[in-house]
């Protein structure tokens, strides 16, 4: 219920976080449409990456500490651990991603590539939907 | 976990495939903007379907389950930021179904001359930098942002 009872300083953070959140799992889910139906359109997977993905990625992760700078949340519940491991992770697991689409724009005659994007790709997202589960429901 | 749990767990659901299916509309027809070749127009228009299958799903859950927890919570039915998001729930809706008309002609389009040599075309060009059809369809996305800033501002709640 903490939504019903939100101070209004906590509003402008948050509505960053969740548009940077939703903006990212956009940008994954574009990013595997193309990994996997058009893996000839390997310059708009690098593009979609590094122009939409690591900027939402940004947005969602910065607006995330700001607010919960200002929650002062008591001890350290497993649904923020899970938001932190999934935000922290997920920027190793992009950085790869951006780099592995990188190279497969320089070898085109490789296949590996834009498949290891479309693996490391959906498994963010699903990661993201859990990460989304914990944040709106903080199970115990 | 509780029922509004599972209630708020499901509107946002719906609210991560509305925006989430927006930006994916916009890569794929700004990808379009980019390309010349029809039969490249034609593959991320049908991307672009996709995500706008995602848009409509997630725009009943949104407003399906919002609804539902309006009643659960409690809140007044006539409180502005109610009112104002099922107005621009509407609004979005009309502006991306009449977008989508125009999208439907341009990938028709796209799809004969595909088939017809692959050749760019000034007509195929013109249609997919149409400034009306540009206008619906980020308009219709800007409405989306509005919406999802109304449910976290929640002004006169």
């Amino acid at each position: 219920m903490l939504a019903l009872v939100r101070p209004d300083s906590w509003n402008f953070p948050l509505f960053l976080h969740v548009l940077g959140a939703t903006v990212l799992v956009g940008a994954i889910g574009a990013t595997v449409l193309i990994a996997v139906r058009a893996p000839a359109l390997r310059r708009l997977l690098v593009r979609t990456i590094g122009f939409l993905v690591l900027p939402a990625w940004l947005l969602m992760r910065v607006a995330g500490q700001w607010i919960d700078s200002r929650e002062d949340i008591p001890g350290d519940p497993a649904w923020l651990g899970v938001g932190f491991l999934v935000g922290d992770a997920g920027l190793v697991l992009l950085v790869i991603t951006a780099l592995i689409a990188w190279w497969g724009v320089r070898r085109p005659e490789r296949r590996w590539p834009v498949r290891a994007v479309a693996v490391i790709s959906g498994l963010y997202l699903i990661a993201l939907f859990v990460a989304m589960w914990a944040m709106t429901t903080k199970p115990d | 976990m509780d029922r509004y749990d599972w209630l708020l767990f499901l509107h946002m659901t719906g609210a991560f495939l509305v925006v989430g299916g927006a930006v994916m509309a916009g890569v794929f027809n700004l990808a379009a903007l980019r390309s010349e070749r029809p039969s490249e127009i034609v593959l991320l228009f049908r991307f672009a379907r996709l995500a706008v299958g995602a848009i409509g799903v997630g725009m009943v859950l949104t407003l399906g389950f919002g609804l539902w927890l309006v009643h659960h919570v409690g809140y007044g039915w006539g409180q502005t930021w109610i009112v104002l998001a099922l107005v621009l729930w509407v609004l979005s809706n009309a502006l991306g179904g009449i977008g989508g008309k125009h999208e439907k002609q341009v990938r028709e389009l796209a799809e004969r001359l595909a088939a017809e040599g692959d050749v760019a075309s000034p007509q195929l060009s013109a249609r997919l930098r149409d400034p009306v059809w540009l206008t619906l369809s980020w308009g219709s996305g800007i409405v989306v942002i509005a919406i999802l800033a109304l449910m976290i501002w929640k002004p006169g709640a």
